[in-house]
């Protein structure tokens, strides 16, 4: 093509102009959540300045966030003078309390104590004797807590964690990644199998359809009915699929097309 | 109740060779409370200690060619030979009854037919290997199998084939059974062993493989329950009698469940078996779906059949020529198995043909889809599934899996890229090849067999956005009327 004057102006200004008008791919964070996977645990990542030096702070402030208490750090304080390391990430759990508070001056709610409910502890003790404090018993330990309470109380995490010395971000672990255990209350609980023949028969569309109704992803609480999506382990002998539970109990009467006036009924809500 | 289908009677029965036909659970709960030993049970491992001795089974197992029923297919006299090999004081076998693919119960079937086999098939794994300790993994579901493994074990240690000082030869074993439940990936070995070990099940790098460093670090055995099961009957009956049966690269038999509109049961299988046949022994049809004439005692599950045939009729004048019922695919392997056409419905169901084809051994689940089912919504379906289960440790798995399933929805949907189906393939192959354990190589095959079996169909949705089965929403919203597939009739 012969030479336009202005035409690569023009073409880059086209794409400015597009770009305008595009979608925008910011996630405006504490409104709206990105779509992690289940299981993403994050990957931390600390930035530098243009001088090359760390930007990090070592103002704990991401640590305290931390539900998990994984995020360990070390550091120069603020005047220069102390260097700071703190130990196994369980340990600093007191002393990284009083040393964030008394870096910013004043007392600053801590959202990671909040969910510590007192619980009585005796149960747990009962039960960490039985299995002689073994941390390699742990999955046995956490059922066991679990039958107990009915779910895993954060207190006897900490406490099992003490006791028999292994990191509370380990157990916390162990126990989010297994299905049948939880850390909450139970609540009402739609199964959904997912075995082949049953998401032949349309169960994979039944759970689109609540998932869509509840804004909640299967093996996650929805916000606001208390109702749990869960996927079934296994097919029971015999049921009709798809199969879909209802507090373990089958039911063939959720289908894909009743998915919505099923969940209203559910959480007491009424027709939008 | 899972039905035990009936096989014809020139197929040997390894596995189920003590366990009647029918039904599983009812009947056989009885037998889960009885603590006396059935006729010839421990004959076996009287034989492995006495007769053959250590170096004699090793060498009975390794010439039987049996290979592991987990999916992979590992020759098990290799393993156990890697794991006696190991210098250490403390081994142990664990029997991986697990069964993760949710829709089979061929371990848990066997585990409640026959306890015994699969306990004295631990006991002489752990005689070979030189090891004091096993577990028996089993589904906390499972009661009847935990129950009469339980009562197997009791049963042993009382007439003194288990516990301290067997047969006078100073060796000891003890068994233990581990409920264990809460992820699909538990079916795997190294997360199985994770879990032993009571910690977040996630898979190990390769080597070290468990015979070098297995449950807490030590030298470790894993098979499934039914390689453990048919290794009594192989030191019964000789390595020669077994590896007379199936095929010559694989031999033995295999529980093989087998699901669809039409049937539903489990059987033992010798490997090799066309799974055409396999099909015909739960639908009492030839695996085309076409009824077959009605032959005593070869039908599956009675009600099941009715209500796959009454919905059948109701949707199949929309096909035209092809009868609803006819087989569209089947799909081999568990959720993360190949779908097959029908035209390769001759393929033995055997380790090294279904991978050629596409598909795998994996739970021995073979599903059937008919003419209503469309596949490349049952792929992504299965992709999800896949992706939904993924534990999280590897990358490629974890993000990559997400995307294919990303990639299905946008297909199904009417919102294809043009570029997607170069993208599903070039991720699919990106994940397989940098795995961390099995379960992501596996799982690209869905959505690869679909695409190299299935094309059309694809092309059908993503060039012209209609869905041919009139399954996938919002091409075709379910309940309406499905748009008349676009292919020219024949």
């Amino acid at each position: 093509m012969s030479f336009v004057p202005g035409l690569g102006m023009l073409r880059g200004m086209a794409l400015t102009l597009r770009r305008f008008f595009e979608p925008k791919a910011t996630i405006k964070y504490p409104e709206v959540k990105a779509d992690y996977a289940t299981k993403y645990r994050g990957r931390l990542q600390l930035l530098y300045d243009e001088h090359g030096t760390l930007k990090c702070e070592t103002c704990f402030q991401c640590a305290q966030a931390c539900p998990i208490e994984c995020i360990d750090m070390g550091g120069i304080d603020t005047k220069g003078r102390f260097h700071v390391h703190w130990g196994p990430p369980e340990t600093y759990g007191e002393r990284r309390e009083e040393s964030a508070l008394r870096r910013s001056g004043r007392t600053v709610p801590d959202r990671a104590y909040e969910h510590f409910e007192p619980i009585p502890i005796d149960p747990v003790v009962a039960i960490l004797d039985r299995y002689d404090y073994d941390p390699k018993e742990m999955l046995r330990i956490l059922e066991a807590v679990q039958d107990e309470y009915g779910y895993l109380p954060v207190s006897a995490i900490k406490t099992i964690s003490a006791t028999t010395g292994a990191w509370y971000a380990m157990i916390y672990g162990t126990a989010s990644y297994y299905r049948h255990l939880r850390f909450e209350r139970p609540l009402t609980t739609i199964g959904i199998c997912r075995c082949t023949a049953c998401l032949l028969a349309g169960a994979g569309r039944i759970a689109d359809a609540l998932e869509d109704e509840l804004g909640s992803r299967v093996g996650s609480v929805a916000s606001d009915g208390g109702i749990r999506l869960a996927r079934l382990d296994g097919h029971l002998p015999g049921a009709p699929s798809p199969l879909v539970t209802i507090d373990g109990e089958p039911t063939r009467e959720i289908t894909e097309t009743n998915a919505a006036t099923w969940i209203r009924a559910l959480t007491g809500r009424t027709a939008a | 109740m899972t039905t035990l289908l009936q096989t014809p009677t020139a197929w040997p029965r390894v596995l189920l060779e003590r366990a009647t036909d029918g039904t599983t659970g009812s009947t056989r709960r009885a037998s889960a409370t009885e603590t006396t030993l059935p006729d010839g049970a421990f004959g076996a491992l009287v034989d492995a200690i006495r007769d053959l001795g250590q170096g004699g089974t090793l060498e009975q197992v390794t010439a039987s060619g049996l290979r592991g029923r987990g999916g992979a297919g590992f020759p098990t006299g290799e393993k156990w030979r890697a794991c006696a090999a190991q210098p250490s004081g403390r081994r142990f076998v664990v029997a991986n009854g697990y069964g993760a693919d949710p829709a089979v119960f061929t371990d848990g079937a066997l585990m409640a037919a026959d306890p015994w086999a699969v306990v004295e098939g631990v006991a002489i794994a752990a005689f070979a290997v030189g090891a004091s300790e096993a577990v028996i993994a089993v589904r906390a579901d499972a009661g009847a199998a935990i129950a009469g493994l339980e009562s197997a074990i009791l049963a042993g240690e009382g007439a003194g084939f288990l516990g301290p000082d067997i047969l006078g030869t100073g060796w000891q074993l003890s068994i233990v059974v581990r409920a264990v439940q809460g992820a699909y990936m538990l079916g795997e070995e190294t997360v199985l062993l994770k879990a032993l070990e009571g910690k977040r099940g996630q898979p190990e790098q390769r080597p070290p493989y468990p015979t070098e460093r297995g449950l807490f670090g030590q030298p470790t055995v894993v098979n499934n329950v039914q390689t453990l099961a048919a290794v009594p009957w192989i030191v019964r009956h000789g390595a020669r009698a077994y590896a007379a049966i199936g095929s010559s690269a694989s031999p033995g038999t295999m529980l093989v469940q087998v699901r669809g509109p039409l049937g539903d049961g489990i059987a033992e299988v010798p490997i090799g078996t066309p799974i055409r046949e396999i099909v015909a022994l739960a639908t009492s049809g030839d695996g085309d779906g076409h009824p077959r004439p009605k032959r005593d005692g070869t039908r599956g599950a009675a009600s099941s059949r009715s209500t796959g045939s009454s919905r059948t009729t109701a949707s199949s004048s929309r096909q035209g020529a092809t009868p609803a019922s006819a087989t569209k695919a089947v799909l081999v392997g568990g959720p993360a198995g190949g779908l097959l056409p029908p035209e390769l419905l001759d393929t033995p169901f055997e380790f090294e043909a279904l991978r050629a084809v596409g598909a795998h051994v994996g739970s021995g689940s073979i599903v059937v889809a008919d003419q209503r089912a469309c596949t490349v919504d049952l792929a992504r379906l299965l992709t999800t599934y896949c992706s939904d289960e993924a534990c999280g440790k590897s990358i490629p798995c974890r993000i990559g899996l997400r995307r294919l399933a990303e990639i299905g929805d946008r297909i199904t949907t009417g919102r294809p890229k043009p570029t997607d189906s170069q993208l599903l393939v070039d991720l699919a192959h990106d994940v397989a090849e940098s795995g961390l354990c099995e379960h992501e190589r596996l799982a690209t095959l869905p959505l690869l067999s679909g695409m190299r079996y299935f094309g059309p169909e694809l092309d059908e949705h993503i060039l012209r956005s209609s869905c041919p089965a009139g399954v996938c929403r919002p091409i075709a919203v379910a309940g309406k009327p499905a748009p008349q597939p676009s292919v020219p009739s024949a």
